[in-house]
């Protein structure tokens, strides 16, 4: 697991949640998720994307959801790899679960609820005729 | 009226005396009477403040909607020189995902 850079947007706790939902996504759907919270400069989407190009060779297996509280804006992205088993319908399905949270206030229990319902949606059903994967 | 007076002078001056047995007790000063109370009440209330407001106050600052956003970048399982990495990449553009806003 990459470090946690030190800020004071989330309590300890929060912290951890959000973590933990991160490494079960790792380990129940393979699916390696990176959340930036934070202002996104200019066009969110743009931004996001370019936050997703910076995860480097991970990047097309890798989803990104970032979050800008002070805009209210969400934006998830897909890598190309990943999009093939977590599709746009998804992804949106992920994102209505976070932003009804983000309305009530609740930041870090919307993003870990997300990333745990993408993990969901990401998982592969195990297909008995072409073996791994 | 003054009937009345005198009836009432008697009766204090009735409480005041002791009854058989009856023993009295040194009065209290007067800093005594306030530390118990006043002071005790106030003490009562302070704690009971206190346990009201610790929970949000050790959660810190809470996130509302519509009122702006006050702490620094977060990122969870980013590059380990965000910036650097940020500055060197390349945006995604095959990649797919969604917009959205609250």
């Amino acid at each position: 697991m990459a470090r946690v850079p030190a800020g004071e947007a989330f309590s300890e706790r929060q912290n951890d949640d959000i973590v933990r939902a991160i490494r079960l996504a790792r380990k129940q759907a393979d699916l390696p998720v990176s959340v930036y919270v934070g202002t996104l400069e200019g066009d969110p989407r743009d931004v996001a994307m370019l936050l997703h190009g910076a995860l480097g060779e991970k990047a097309p297996e890798s989803v990104l959801v970032a979050v800008d509280p002070g805009s209210r804006r969400l934006e998830i992205v897909t890598g190309r790899d990943v999009r093939r088993r977590l599709d746009d319908r998804s992804t949106g399905l992920a994102a209505m679960a976070m932003t009804s949270a983000f309305q009530g206030g609740d930041l870090s229990g919307g993003i870990a609820n997300g990333i745990i319902a993408l993990a969901e949606h990401a998982q592969t059903p195990r297909s008995l005729h072409t073996g791994a994967r | 009226m003054t009937a009345l007076i005198i009836q009432a002078v008697q009766v204090v001056q009735a409480a005041q005396e002791y009854d058989d047995g009856e023993i009295p007790a040194e009065g209290i000063s007067n800093v005594a009477v306030l530390l118990i109370f006043v002071g005790a009440p106030a003490l009562l209330f302070l704690v009971i403040a206190l346990l009201v407001m610790s929970p949000s106050m050790a959660r810190g600052p809470r996130y509302r909607p519509g009122l702006g956003w006050w702490a620094s970048p977060v990122w969870f399982n980013g590059p380990d020189d965000a910036d650097a990495a940020v500055r060197h990449a390349t945006p995604t553009t095959e990649g797919g995902g969604t917009s959205a806003r609250w």
